[in-house]
């Protein structure tokens, strides 16, 4: 057990290395309660959300949600969420454990002038996250409606084992899967998240699931090249310095930090983001040098070892001049240079594992 | 000390090292202990053979998905062998990691002056159990 943002949080159950084949090959659950859980509501909820954050909300269909950044008057980002559209003028964001507070006070504090209600369910809403190839055969189990009609990034309220719950096609793996909501279950009295738990690990036996800790959720982002905030992204840096700029629509209106990220745009991007790969073994891990020629050019802000390539692999930044994928570079792991190769995300053959596999 | 194993007739270090004497030459791991606090280890960085090692230095590391450990030198002397195997096995370490897990050879050059600074298994068990409190 770990601590994590105040909450005793499993690092792992089974077994790191395990619990991530399990989710690559076949299922894991994953209790995300931990996160963060908002709703936004009102006359002008729409409006609200388009003002600070970064992607197009108004373009958001009801069932429908997307990935999105609220950034700082100076682009910084302040966290990355999930905007779920549950119905007309009403919405539910998902930050990160480590920013509910943040995000709750800054939301507070910018809705002034605007109609809406902003309402903290953190504690009386459940979360978890059901996520690989199988997700679905395992959630049909225990729904009559069709999952398979639900898009990438869609959700619906559905009742799995006579339990009400909101599903949605979201998740922090690279697979295809769904985070559940369980709503009505809080933490005084969380009987129906624990029967929602151990039913979907009863349907899932046949399936080999696995419960999986914040070990595997970490390493599976990692390995899909998804950003984990507070390591990869922080207030000190841009969604477009974080190749996040499909989240910025500087064309929507005004939002709060739209000025110094079209400034950003138009003078051109210092330093991105860039996947790694290390040629030699060793294990990149966060705070790690990233050289060419003995300068110094960045560093690595998450790195590990990926069973599903086998190999170390890490994200961090770079000037944006050796960020070119193939780029040669250099880790400097434990007083050793080790040769590295930037790499595009994510990090494992798309067409073997993810939600876009073929095979 | 029934949850790690603690065989009779090897040294310890403080920092989860075992050390098994074969003539002057030092056979060196790490121990169950040490091994399941890492959990799985994926990658363990060796020395070079014949690199010459100061007793506390750093010897290599073994590497968890989430962890990195130091290997401490428990005797001073030079490298002569490396167990290769873990290059491409370093789930030995976990596996046996008093038997095909050790990590290395070190033929030791002060061994009786700083045997003395090793645990034998009694105090070594012992020293996990307040460890554990």
């Amino acid at each position: 057990m770990v601590e994590f943002s105040g909450f005793e949080m499993p690092l792992w159950y089974q077994g790191i290395v395990p619990e991530c084949k399990a989710v690559r090959n076949s299922v894991g659950i994953f209790d995300t309660s931990h996160m963060g859980r908002a709703l936004i509501l009102g006359e002008d909820s729409t409006a609200f959300l388009n003002y600070v954050t970064t992607n197009d909300v108004a373009a958001l269909e009801v069932g429908r949600a997307h990935y999105s950044v609220m950034c700082n008057q100076n682009g910084g980002i302040i966290d990355d969420f999930i905007v779920n559209k549950l119905a007309e003028k009403e919405y539910l964001v998902v930050p990160n454990a480590g920013n509910r507070d943040k995000d709750l006070s800054w939301l507070r504090k910018k809705a002034e002038g605007f109609n809406v209600e902003i309402r903290h369910i953190s504690d009386e809403v459940s979360m978890f996250a059901v996520q690989g190839p199988n997700a679905q055969k395992v959630l049909q189990e225990m729904c009559d409606e069709d999952l398979s009609l639900i898009p990438r990034f869609g959700g619906r309220k559905v009742s799995l084992d006579a339990i009400k719950a909101t599903v949605t096609r979201t998740g922090y793996t690279g697979e295809d899967g769904f985070e559940i909501f369980t709503w009505d279950s809080p933490v005084e009295e969380p009987s129906k998240a624990v029967t929602m738990w151990n039913a979907i690990l009863d349907h899932g036996k046949s399936y080999h699931i696995q419960a999986c800790g914040l070990g595997a959720r970490d390493l599976l982002r990692l390995e899909a090249g998804m950003c984990l905030y507070g390591n990869d992204i922080t207030e000190s840096i841009t969604p477009l310095q974080a190749r996040l700029g499909f989240l910025v629509k500087l064309t929507k209106g005004e939002f709060i930090g739209r000025e110094a990220l079209a400034r950003e745009k138009a003078e051109g991007i210092k330093k991105v983001r860039v996947g790694l790969k290390v040629l030699e073994a060793g294990i990149p891990r966060a705070e790690c040098d990233i050289l060419r020629d003995s300068q110094v050019l960045g560093k690595v802000t998450s790195g590990t070892f990926s069973p599903t390539v086998n190999q170390g692999i890490a994200m961090g930044y770079v000037p944006t001049e050796f960020s070119k994928i193939g780029e040669k570079v250099e880790i400097r792991i434990r007083a050793k240079n080790l040769q590295a190769v930037i790499t595009r995300f994510p990090f494992y053959d798309a067409l073997k594992y993810g939600w876009q596999r073929t095979q | 000390m029934s949850d790690y194993e603690v065989p009779e007739g090897l040294y310890y270090t403080k920092e989860h090292e075992w050390v098994k004497l074969e003539g002057s030459n030092c056979r060196v791991g790490i121990t169950d202990y040490a091994q399941k606090s890492l959990h799985e280890v994926v990658f363990v960085d060796l020395p070079k053979v014949s690199a010459r090692i100061v007793r506390s230095q750093s010897l290599g590391s073994v590497e968890s998905v989430k962890a990195v450990s130091d290997v401490f030198a428990p005797i001073s002397g030079d490298v002569t062998e490396v167990n290769v195997k873990l290059a491409d096995s370093p789930e030995l370490v976990n596996q046996q990691p008093y038997g095909d897990g050790w990590i290395a050879v070190i033929k030791a050059s002060n061994l009786e002056a700083e045997l003395k600074n090793l645990l034998n298994a009694k105090s070594y068990a012992d020293f996990l159990r307040t460890q554990m409190k």
